[in-house]
């Protein structure tokens, strides 16, 4: 018996009318081009945090990538056109689906960057997958986005995680020193848990002697985790976390009295940001997915100097790798695009792409700051060398390039 | 006059999803995911209008009911095989199983600690969901298969949309059935005024307790809806910053209705895709949005849009809508009531002590089938503490308080109800959001939780037992004089007829005895003798026995027919009005005349 | 083992100190205004933030960060009660809640905006050699940090006990009505109780920088430490607050030595839970009575 109440109509027609303008309000514009190509630009649709704790990863990879871009175009771009950097802020995969989705088929871009970190990218990875426009993966090491494989995906400069956590195991034994036990300190959540699995998998092959304890996201408390390392004598220890996180725990454990540690911490936390937490890092060492730490050549330096110049200001810990990665890969997009023969088609392209020979920034006269990339069309991992790391005087430096085990 | 008519504008949300639906579907591939997941929202900010909004209990792990969901969904679908569609119904339940466990510190709890217990809830179960490697994939996540409906794989982003619009707007119709009807209108009560509410047989911890359930459950069940959209699932996707920006759904979009709901959660949800150009910005944004809203917009959006409505069409109440009455049915004096002693309240001997102080020392006082009895004494004698054991909302220390020759010691104050005994209240205490009509029909009593879910659909569906309770509310209202009334907000009332409509509420029920704790205070002295007659013919014509407390002798000694003076905590004085009062104890007592010896 | 036990014991004692730190500073304005002030968090993230640009941006001395930072971060707690929970004085204590929670949101957003980093670092204020007592290393930086805290601490209780404004808050939470008559002013007083509890947040901000650096999550899991230290002890007992404290440092730490690191976030929601459901007004209420 309750009757039809006007007032309740209004509301609900109210409501009706504002929910079609908020989905038709969905930008659904300019469809002009195909593919992402005009006659004077190629579009190019990337996707990262820039918000939340990822955002460190996302908001390098979309400057250093317009940066790159920038200095393509200054020299008259690729093909006689510019390229266009379509950036979409996401973190969570619900975001990420919808910022792909709105790249790929609203915006068309011609290439889509994943410049986001694990869940996120590996949610995208998936989509993309089943639309097949070419995908350049940044950062993620995960194996969900490599695995299975697809011909039009694209991981570049960041290793899977079975070559980073070899390599990191391999660090243990560089200047003649002898692990007798070794301990891993690793993160609870995704990144870490990836490497832990590798680094697992590897000591037991070695048949190693080797305990692990974990610690939260954002962890600042060690103490219980070191205690019980110290217990069990351990002398060298692997941290696999965010240089926040290692920074503090390698505080700790000098605080408690372990001074005779070799201490290699992951990729994700070698930065020199970790100097500042420890006062003195100097024999930290870590690695690096770039042939130089920022300020260990002339060409970081000029590096640093050009971002610098790019944002007006560089914030604490940058330039970091995500910087030299982004900057490097925009110059692979450049390459790929120019080995087609400026027959600008995505099958063009993934073809082209997928026979890349040693593509990177020196060729079209940028800064060499990354391994150079390579591809075929049966392995689409750009990258398998990776840079050990030492902090010595308080700054980080490459000592030598571990190559493809 | 057609009496059973169904509920169609319960349908209006619904029907909202539905459209968002399809306008999704006229539209490109990207804006289809988004309407999905803007759905998906929708469903959850109306979730939380039950239990926010209504239930008016803040919570802060929103998030882990629908990670709750979405894995129990996608388990349940790679590990046990179960069909999809299966698996919603398996999330709501699981989601409802979570939301029943919170409930068991929720429901003690208001303000800031039932939000840090609800964040804290949310935390362990992030934390153990990222802890149980072996079975949810851990920190990394897992895949979500692609949902198989009746043979086909669920794919693009169109059938995902047809799909989730459908599902949604089913539940979407449960949860609104359930919101307008009785229960959503008892959670109200419950909310807005415990002591009220169980004083009428609204358990105020049952209905948070089906709060909590029925919001998380339909959480839950947005959570599978999800899973699948998301292709992966990991605990990070469902942190405490999620389940803070899903409490600004209801509070954005307007806490009271569904439809603040639905504004709320589809509005917050697509805004970010409009506003990806700034999109540094967006959370200082929203925190902004609701803080702006919370000081200046108390209402959200929907009520905004509300008002701008009102402004277009002056429509105000509907008395026509409302059945014209017939004839009053009769009210007499139930056979049962009959084979009862004259005496129908009874209290012998009552005791209760406060530390030291005694409050009520043995008091004695009857209350005669079909009497008026007041209850008079200076501040301090003890007449309300006697008066809430009467009630139930104290228990005594001693003594005997029998209605009708059942014990009332020992029994909730919900359950007098019951046996036909009902109160109002010195500070009045309606349910100022509720409508006179509907504040009128909680006074009908029989509102368990379950049974007022039954009545929800009942009167969605237009069924006889709600259009009786609707008629027997409105003479209820029209026997005090407020039937004109009966659509508006009771919070906007008179002081003098809220007291009216807290009788009509008492009265409604046809109980045999209404306690009234100092029907006139506060009530302007014209409306005084008004309320006298009002009180007079309710006995007359209803056979409905009184007890007043009361400080205003004249009206008591003009009201009551028996009278009994308390004065630190003893019975002092017993008999007609006019008598007692020229007592010289009772004298002595108000006014402080000397006793000449 | 001693040794072990020591140290697992001494950093419970370290972040004890500096959760009750924070949870008097929640009590402060409970105390006064009955409300808990979820953006407490964010105000000491704040205050952690102004000392990283005191010590490391600008490079001045030390002791200016421990100087200025608290009235500092206690006027932006004062002009935020000002401008926004002045106009909810007469709302119900869920939107107050809610706004202090989104209010905490905007401020450690904020925060992000002007700062897109993911970490900074603040170095200690004592670099010296640890002390060795019994075989266990302690830094002078830990003992700086566990004394400070703590002599601030009572030094505040001092001040409640014995202050004019003590009396005030005490008068105000016991009768609003009372307390205004007996001459104290509201406004005043909410608005003094803000500032402090500001102030407060920003010393412990001060104090935890160099143990945490300063980061966005510092607002979060200080809020959460610091609400179930004042669970536990009671959100009127300034003594509840520094002993809820340090029991809550050494049970997170004695769970994540002796049970396993996970635990260590259990543990304290496990206190929190015990406590309001059978002590709901904290192990050192002032007065019995029910608190809802």
């Amino acid at each position: 018996m309750r009757n039809f109440n006007v007032r309740d109509v209004l509301v609900g027609a109210c409501s009706l009318a504002a929910g079609a303008a908020l989905i038709a309000g969905v930008p659904s514009a300019a469809r002009a081009q195909v593919n992402g190509v005009t006659p004077t630009e190629i579009s190019i649709g990337a996707i990262g945090a820039l918000t939340g704790p990822l955002a460190f990863i996302g908001a390098p990879g979309r400057d250093s990538l317009s940066m790159a871009f920038d200095e393509i175009n200054a020299k008259g771009g690729v093909c006689g056109r510019k390229l266009h950097l379509d950036f979409e802020a996401a973190s969570s995969p619900a975001e990420s689906i919808a910022a792909a989705k709105k790249l790929v088929e609203e915006d068309k871009v011609f290439i889509f960057v994943l410049a986001s970190g694990s869940t996120g990218a590996a949610a995208a990875a998936d989509y993309v997958r089943q639309v097949g426009v070419p995908t350049y993966n940044l950062y993620g090491s995960t194996p969900i986005i490599r695995n299975p494989f697809a011909k039009n995906v694209f991981n570049g400069a960041v290793v899977p995680v079975e070559v980073s956590a070899g390599a990191l195991i391999k660090m243990f034994s560089d200047g003649g020193y002898k692990p007798k036990k070794f301990g891993i300190l690793a993160g609870t959540y995704a990144f870490p848990q990836a490497t832990l699995k590798a680094a697992e998998d590897i000591f037991k092959r070695d048949k190693a002697d080797f305990t692990v304890e974990q610690f939260d996201i954002g962890a600042r408390d060690f103490t219980s985790q070191l205690v019980s390392l110290q217990r069990q004598n351990v002398d060298s220890i692997l941290v696999l976390g965010s240089f926040s996180e290692a920074g503090f725990a390698i505080k700790q454990a000098r605080e408690m009295g372990m001074t005779n540690i070799r201490w290699v911490v992951d990729g994700s936390a070698v930065s020199s940001a970790i100097v500042p937490i420890l006062g003195n890092a100097d024999g930290i060492r870590g690695y690096y997915n770039a042939p130089a730490f920022p300020g260990q050549t002339p060409a970081t330096r000029e590096f640093e100097a050009r971002l610098k110049k790019f944002l007006g200001s560089v914030p604490q810990g940058r330039p970091s790798i995500y910087d030299l990665i982004g900057y490097g890969s925009g110059y692979v997009v450049a390459e790929a695009i120019q080995a087609t023969h400026c027959q600008l088609t995505r099958g063009n392209l993934i073809n082209a792409w997928s026979h890349l020979k040693d593509a990177g920034p020196t060729k079209r006269g940028g800064l060499d700051v990354t391994f150079p990339e390579s591809y075929t069309p049966t392995d689409h991992q750009g990258v398998y060398r990776i840079g050990a790391a030492i902090v010595k005087d308080g700054k980080w430096r490459v000592y030598r390039v571990i190559n493809k085990p | 006059m057609s009496e059973r008519r169904p509920d169609v504008s319960a349908l209006g949300p619904a029907l909202l999803i539905l459209f968002c639906a399809a306008v999704g579907l006229k539209l490109g591939s990207y804006p289809q995911y988004v309407a999905a997941i803007a759905i998906i929202s929708m469903l959850a900010g109306i979730a939380l209008v039950v239990l926010v909004g209504l239930g008016r209990c803040i919570t802060l792990a929103s998030g882990s009911f629908m990670a709750i969901g979405a894995y129990v969904s996608t388990l349940a679908v790679t590990d046990l095989r179960i069909p999809y569609l299966a698996t919603l119904v398996l999330a709501a339940a699981a989601g409802g199983c979570a939301g029943w466990l919170i409930a068991f510190p929720g429901t003690r709890f208001r303000g800031h600690n039932l939000a840090m217990v609800t964040l804290v809830f949310q935390s362990v179960c992030i934390i153990l969901i990222r802890e149980s490697t072996w079975l949810t994939g851990g920190a990394e996540g897992i895949h979500v298969p692609a949902p198989r409906l009746f043979g086909l794989t669920v794919t693009s982003d169109r059938s995902f949309l047809i799909l989730i619009g459908i599902a949604a707007a089913a539940m979407t119709l449960l949860v609104t059935v359930l919101v307008r009807g009785r229960f959503g209108k008892n959670l109200q009560a419950a909310a807005g005024n415990e002591i009220a509410a169980e004083a009428f047989g609204v358990s105020v911890r049952d209905y948070l307790t089906a709060a909590f359930i029925v919001s998380s459950a339909t959480i839950g069940f947005a959570g599978a809806l999800l899973a699948p959209r998301v292709r992966i699932l990991d605990p990070d996707s469902f942190g405490v910053l999620d389940s803070i920006f899903m409490l600004a759904y209801p509070i954005v979009g307007g806490m009271q209705s569904i439809w603040g709901g639905l504004l709320g959660g589809g509005g917050l949800r697509v805004l970010p895709e409009l506003l990806r150009p700034v999109a540094d910005y967006q959370e200082l944004f929203f925190a902004t949005l609701v803080i702006l809203v919370v000081l200046f917009f108390p209402g959200g959006l929907s009520d905004l849009i509300r008002r701008a409505c009102a402004l277009v069409v002056k429509q105000d109440r509907l008395p026509a809508a409302e059945p014209a009455p017939v004839e009053r049915p009769p009210s007499p004096v139930p056979a049962k009531y009959k084979q009862y002693a004259d005496e129908l309240l009874v209290v012998e001997g009552v005791d209760k002590h406060f530390d030291a102080l005694h409050a009520v020392n043995g008091a004695s006082l009857r209350v005669p089938v079909g009497g008026i009895h007041g209850l008079i004494g200076p501040n301090g004698a003890g007449k309300t503490s006697l008066f809430n054991i009467i009630s139930g909302f104290l228990d005594a220390d001693g003594g005997k308080v029998a209605f009708a020759d059942t014990s009332l010691l020992g029994l909730r104050a919900r359950d007098r109800i019951r046996l036909g005994m009902t109160r109002t209240f010195q500070n009045v205490a309606i349910f100022g959001q509720l409508s006179c009509l509907e504040n009128v029909i909680i006074g009908l009593g029989r509102n368990a939780v379950l049974p007022a879910m039954a009545a929800s659909f009942d009167g969605f569906a237009g069924g006889m037992a709600s259009a009786r309770e609707r008629r027997r509310a409105f003479v209820a209202l029209e026997s005090v004089g407020l039937a004109d009334q009966a659509q508006a907000r009771a919070g906007s009332l008179s002081l003098g007829d809220q007291r009216r409509l807290e009788l009509a509420r008492a009265i409604v029920s046809e109980p045999r005895l209404i306690l009234l704790d100092e029907p006139v205070s506060g009530v302007a002295v014209s409306e005084v003798e008004d309320l006298r007659q009002l009180l007079l013919r309710i006995n007359a014509e209803r056979q409905i026995a009184m007890l007043v407390v009361e400080h205003n002798i004249p009206f008591v000694t003009m009201l009551c027919r028996s009278l009994s003076v308390m004065g630190a905590g003893r019975i002092l004085a017993e008999g007609k009005p006019a008598e007692v009062v020229s007592l010289p104890i009772v004298r002595q007592l108000y006014f402080g005349e000397e006793v000449a010896a | 083992m001693l040794g072990e036990l020591g140290f697992v014991l001494l950093a419970g004692v370290k972040f004890g100190a500096l959760y009750a730190l924070a949870a008097l500073g929640l009590v402060v304005v409970h105390k006064a205004t009955k409300t808990v002030n979820f953006a407490h968090g964010a105000f000491a993230m704040l205050g952690a933030f102004a000392s990283f640009l005191i010590v490391v941006k600008w490079q001045w001395a030390y002791w200016a960060a421990y100087l200025l930072v608290p009235p500092a971060i206690g006027l932006v707690a004062a002009a935020l009660e000002f401008v926004v929970l002045r106009r909810l004085r007469q709302a119900d204590m869920f939107t107050v809640v809610i706004a202090t929670i989104f209010l905490g949101i905007a401020l450690a957003e904020a925060f992000r905006l002007t700062y897109n980093t993911e970490l900074l670092a603040v170095p200690a204020l004592f670099t010296g050699p640890p002390l060795v007592v019994e075989g266990l290393f302690i830094t002078r930086d830990t003992a700086w940090v566990i004394a400070g805290a703590l002599a601030t601490a009572v030094a505040c209780i001092i001040l409640f006990r014995y202050g004019r404004f003590g009396r005030g808050m005490r008068a105000m939470a016991a009768n609003i009505r009372g307390a205004q008559l007996c001459g104290y002013s509201i406004d005043g007083v909410y608005m003094l109780a803000w500032f402090l509890g500001g102030a407060l947040a920003g010393l412990t901000g001060v104090f935890i920088a160099p143990v945490t650096g300063v980061s966005v999550d510092l607002a979060i899991s200080i809020i959460t430490a610091g609400f179930v230290a004042g669970v536990i002890g009671g959100f009127d007992s300034p003594q509840g607050a520094i002993v809820g404290g340090l029991l809550l440092g050494i049970a997170e730490s004695l769970a994540a030595a002796y049970v396993s690191s996970a635990m260590k976030n259990c543990v304290s929601f496990l206190l929190l839970f015990v406590v309001l459901m059978w002590r709901p007004e904290g192990l050192f209420a002032e007065r019995a009575g029910r608190s809802v």
